[in-house]
């Protein structure tokens, strides 16, 4: 590969163009859907928001982005299951590890040289990924005499075993996991870009280091993500699901194989955990057995709460909300009232966070049905109400948060 | 539908518009490594009168003490350097990040602080330090990792100080035989926390117990564990004659306390990190005070060291009523470690991260009056192979006092450690 | 023969501390079918009362005072949170509790900072001897409160009128409101008794075989989990199996761990809910759990 950065930033250039491609169908949809012209501008200013906000944002923006965005992927799996299906899971972070790991494993070569010796398959780095997500759909599959049995809340105790299980394996089999110590994650390759920081890459005047690049690469699969996710909801299976979460014996009556639909929803969701894990993988450069306790799929279960439950939208604001607010309060820990620096005795902005995030769970509850994507829905409906007085309407007022490029907050899917 | 796709067409051309503007983005290359006006070469976190040091803490996690101490005994020192003019004509200043023990966190702290810090004279958690190992590398960031697990080494830029876990617990196994009556054929139980820190730990111990015909009675524990009682049940079975303690304090109190009342009259040695004195006013203390021993690299609070007991002064001048433990001497070295390497880089007229590293590697024997001379030229192996056996004490600042000084075993000497 | 009695015996004992945690979530789940995620918090603020008023006013008052503000604490969760929750599914209210759990464990850790608060009880580091075998007292007093509050419940779930109106609503919520049962009163009740439990149980998480409260104390309350629903959520017997179980499967695991080195160091953490998923695959709803019929 050639080192100048001319002839490498070419076929990076149509990035924004390919996302903008694999954007259109369904943008297509909306656009035949609805025949107002705000709702794609709305859309296209979002994506144009997105695809310029790694030549502008530092590394450390872009990098909390990339965790909100792996985040997304992780937390439309839970939404399907738990919001959608009425399943609780606390096993999610265990499928985030399934699907880390097994990319490492696929996609690594066999080390050699090392004083302990780790496994690899060395495959193209795509084949792994993609087989990376199956894994992690075969160990929800794997768990489906439990999944497609219990329900609410048996569940989630249930899966709690996955993390504890998923933990002492990640110590223990050393061979594919590197035990404590982790693995190197390679990087991703895809039609002869390497989303790393060499060989280096200049685009525009702006060093394009491993986090601009897979800023591009965790847009699309966030946008693919949610695609399908919202196909799946809208669609026959979808109507079973929340049929199966407000009235099992209905569903049941009604000729939806309860137990099947149950356990095939974890598995859907079980891949999307390892589709976060991949991409979390991907922006941490290194697995650790740390990181997949029980503690991450708590975040997830909030996630969704605070977004509100249910919908594809509210499920990657809540990922948004979750994986942002910390680094915000750390950052601006000097500027902000009643948050006080770490170490010197107050609440601390790490603690500051915590208790603002659980406190948004219990809130959201109480006060916002339907979380901050109903908020945001019922904002634009009033927005749209009070315009609809004047009679033409200039543009829709509200854009979605900048680090979210994903479908704006969609109307509410449970019906 | 055409005209829509004319449309985002567009916007897409207006992004790509915006984003080609963005050459007068902050981001834009150039002013990488620039010289000042004094001469020397600066790099990231090097301005003309500031000089930035990163600090990587847990202050709202398991190790939050430790945390808490070394933090402010770091800002001690970059006071006190301050107010000897700084280094290099520059002022230090700490940039504090907590992350609470959480990997995702630590990552997204380094890759804040990381383009605005010249060097990391603390980060603590050897699997934070592990996650970013790679990207230390690339970086050429001095940083020196609160942790002593053998897998942080063979690595330029990270220096870990003192010696590693495994080599405190051979020294500690040499102990038991020396000074404690355990002879070959003997077996000694060893109690560690899953991860490198125990692993470290018990490579050292099966080393030692190897040659000196020892046999190691393995238990091995999770950090969220807390009674300890089936543990002791099984060493007692195992018919062990001391037992090996890799485990936080709240583990090594439980150990102890129920290992002795139920009538297990025998020595425990402690890694560094088995011990905090807040144990001594629980109701583990007396057996605390009985059999247990600490292996350190780092002399207590309390030696007769006339560098400590400043520090112990000035530390409590600066933060009355709070604790003195041992992290108060480990953060104060290591901010000290970085202040000579920096020093050093000045003299070579080298500031960038490269020139840090480098002037920190040159010094083979440094002294910095906190216990033994540290070796920082090989990277492959701990700066030090000698530790102290210290004791439980509750009158004694910090709450330990020095048993034996500091030596390396012979059996440490020889020792080769496994890297990485 | 003796390592083995010893085991079995710390099993129980430890065992005994979790099903009085069980026993609080099945309470809840009972009355509310919430399961209660929060009850580690519950059981960090009991501790922490008791170990900060112990030098002042003794350990019996302090015990008395920190259970029963413990009991406060989750009544007030009950009537301020769950009561105003407006969902649709009990697992929403699930996560709601862990809303609940995060911030109130973030302030009360904050509070403990870095220290281990000695709890100051009677019973100290002594031990009894059983022959060979050799048991903390502390443990032993566990066993016996917690037999004893378990038996209290099952005594009063059968012959009190709370107890029946607790029955009648874990049986049919509209049902029993329509018999003039108060749904409101009930459920709080049952979260200030699950409030007490816990902090009878943080205590004995806290006195000797461990040193005292610390910021991790609430992380043991994590294997009240497959304690609880191992037995069944919705039964009191089922809470004390289940702790047994859980207890005695880590104490026997551990001990036995150069035995079972096959499985990987450290598998007695791993076993409790090893052993969980295998009850829950024979039994869906747990041991002494009711199976749910419905009628169409």
């Amino acid at each position: 590969m050639s080192d100048t950065p001319e002839t490498i930033a070419t076929p990076d250039s149509t990035a924004p163009r390919e996302q903008a491609a694999a954007g259109r169908p369904a943008l297509l949809r909306l656009a035949s859907r609805r025949s107002s012209l705000a709702r794609p501008l709305l859309w296209a200013a979002a994506a144009a928001l997105a695809v310029a906000v790694p030549f502008y944002l530092e590394g450390f923006w872009l990098q909390t982005g990339l965790f909100a965005m792996s985040a997304a992927v992780g937390a439309i799996g839970i939404a399907l299951l738990t919001g959608s299906t009425g399943q609780l899971s606390m096993g999610h972070a265990f499928f985030l590890a399934v699907g880390a790991y097994s990319y490492v494993y696929f996609a690594d070569d066999p080390a050699a040289g090392a004083s302990h010796a780790l496994g690899g398959l060395g495959l193209p780095t795509p084949i792994a990924a993609v087989l990376a997500v199956v894994t992690a759909g075969v160990a929800g599959g794997l768990f489906s005499p439990i999944a497609g049995r219990l329900k609410g809340a048996y569940l989630g105790i249930a899966t709690l075993a996955l993390i504890f299980l998923g933990q002492h394996l990640l110590f223990n089999a050393e061979p594919v996991t590197g035990g404590y110590n982790g693995r190197a994650v390679p990087p991703m390759e895809l039609f002869g870009l390497v989303f790393a920081d060499s060989p280096s890459l200049v685009v525009f005047n702006v060093p394009f280091g491993s986090l601009e690049r897979l800023w591009f690469l965790g847009l699309l699969v966030v946008l693919g993500a949610a695609a399908f996710a919202r196909g799946v909801l809208r669609g026959r299976p979808g109507r079973a699901m929340n049929t199966i979460r407000d009235h099992e014996i209905a569903a049941g009556v009604m000729g939806v194989p309860v137990a099947r639909y149950r356990a095939g929803v974890f598995v859907l969701s079980s891949m999307y955990g390892g589709l976060a894990g991949v991409m979390l993988a991907l922006v941490f450069q290194r697995t650790v057995p740390d990181y997949f306790s029980v503690l991450l799929s708590l975040d997830y279960l909030a996630m969704i709460v605070i977004g509100g439950l249910g919908s594809i939208g509210g499920a990657i604001i809540g990922a948004v909300f979750v994986s942002v607010l910390p680094q915000l309060l750390t950052r601006y820990s000097d500027n902000l009232p009643l948050i006080a620096e770490p170490g010197s005795g107050g609440v601390s902005p790490a603690e500051a966070a915590r208790i603002l995030y659980g406190a948004a769970v219990v809130t959201v509850v109480l006060f916002l049905p339907g979380g901050l994507a109903g908020l945001f829905g019922r904002l634009r409906a009033m927005a749209a109400g009070r315009a609809a007085l004047f009679t033409r309407a200039p543009q829709a007022r509200l854009s979605p948060p900048p680090a979210s490029s994903s479908p704006s907050p969609s109307p509410d899917t449970r019906r | 539908m055409g005209k829509f796709g004319i449309r985002t067409g567009t916007i897409t051309l207006a992004a790509l518009a915006l984003a080609a503007t963005a050459c007068g983005s902050g981001k834009a290359t150039g002013g990488e490594a620039a010289t000042g006006v004094d001469g020397v070469k600066t790099g990231p976190g090097v301005t003309a009168d500031k000089i930035t040091l990163g600090i990587l803490t847990d202050l709202t996690g398991p190790y939050a003490s430790f945390g808490k101490s070394l933090t402010q005994a770091q800002q001690l020192y970059f006071d006190q350097a301050n107010a000897a003019g700084g280094v290099c004509g520059r002022k230090l200043e700490g940039l504090v990040r907590d992350h609470g023990y959480d990997a995702q966190k630590a990552v997204a702290a380094y890759t804040e602080i990381a383009p605005k810090s010249a060097a990391i004279p603390q980060f603590i958690g050897s699997p934070m330090v592990t996650a970013l190992k790679q990207r230390i590398e690339t970086d050429k960031m001095l940083t020196l990792p609160m942790a002593w697990a053998t897998s942080l080494l063979g690595s330029p830029s990270i220096q870990v100080t003192g010696t590693t876990y495994d080599i405190d617990m051979i020294n500690g196994v040499d102990f038991l035989t020396k000074e404690k009556g355990i002879k070959s054929g003997d077996k000694i139980g060893h109690l560690y926390f899953e991860g490198d820190y125990g692993q470290s730990a018990l490579n050292g111990s099966k080393y030692a117990a190897g040659k000196l015909g020892l046999t190691i009675v393995e238990q091995k524990i999770k950090a969220t564990d807390q009674d300890m009682s089936a543990q002791v049940s099984a060493f007692k079975d195992a018919g062990v004659k001391a037992i090996m303690v890799s485990v936080g304090p709240r583990q090594a109190a439980s150990l102890v306390g129920v290992a002795v009342a139920k009538g297990m009259d025998i020595p425990f040695v402690g890694s560094n990190s088995a011990y905090s004195p807040q144990l001594l006013g629980t109701p583990a203390a007396p057996a605390l005070l009985k059999n247990f021993f600490v292996m350190t690299a780092a002399a207590p609070m309390s030696a007769p060291i006339p560098s400590i007991q400043k520090l112990v002064t000035d530390y409590q001048t600066k933060y009355p009523g709070q604790a003195v433990d041992s992290g108060v001497g480990a953060g104060y070295a290591a901010a000290l470690i970085v202040g000579d390497a920096l020093r050093r880089a000045c003299q070579d007229k080298d500031l960038s991260r490269q020139g840090i590293v480098d002037a920190h590697r040159s010094q083979s024997a440094w002294e910095g009056g906190f216990g033994q001379p540290m070796d920082f030229s090989r990277i492959d192996q701990p700066s030090s192979r000698a530790s102290y056996v210290v004791k439980p004490d509750k009158s004694a600042v910090g709450g330990t006092v020095i048993l034996k000084e500091a030596a390396s075993s012979a059996l440490a000497k020889e020792y080769h450690v496994p890297v990485g | 023969m003796i390592t083995f009695l010893e085991l079995l015996l710390n099993g129980i004992s430890i065992g005994a501390v979790y099903a009085l945690i069980a026993l609080g979530f099945v309470v809840i789940f009972k009355a509310t079918e919430v399961v209660n995620f929060a009850h580690a918090s519950l059981l960090l603020a009991g501790g922490y009362l008791v170990a900060r008023l112990q030098p002042v006013v003794g350990f019996w008052a302090a015990l008395l005072i920190g259970v029963a503000s413990a009991a406060v604490v989750g009544a007030l969760i009950e009537f301020l949170i769950i009561r105003r929750a407006n969902v649709g599914s009990q697992s929403v209210l699930a996560i709601v509790t862990i809303g609940v759990d995060i911030v109130l464990t973030t302030e009360l850790t904050r509070q403990i900072g870095t220290e281990i608060l000695a709890l100051g009880d009677p019973w100290g580091d002594s031990v009894v001897h059983l022959g060979q075998v050799t048991i903390a007292e502390t443990r032993i007093v566990a066993l016996f409160t917690a037999a004893a509050l378990i038996s209290m419940f099952l005594l009063a779930f059968k012959y009190t009128g709370w107890g029946i109106a607790m029955r009648a609503t874990a049986e049919d919520a509209e049902t029993a409101a329509l018999m003039g049962i108060r749904l409101g009163r009930v459920s709080l009740s049952a979260w200030a008794v699950a409030g007490a439990l816990a902090a009878v149980a943080a205590v004995f998480l806290c006195v000797f075989p461990t040193p005292g409260l610390d910021r991790g104390t609430s992380l043991a309350a994590i294997k009240a989990f497959p304690a609880a629903i191992l037995g069944g959520l919705d039964s009191t017997t089922g809470a004390l199996a289940g702790g047994l179980i859980v207890g005695v499967t880590e104490a026997l695991m551990t001990g036995y761990q150069n035995q079972l080195a096959f499985l990987g160091r450290g598998i007695g953490d791993v076993a409790p809910f090893l052993v969980m998923i295998v009850i829950l695959l024979l039994r869906p709803a747990g041991l002494f759990g009711t199976r749910e019929t419905a009628r169409v």
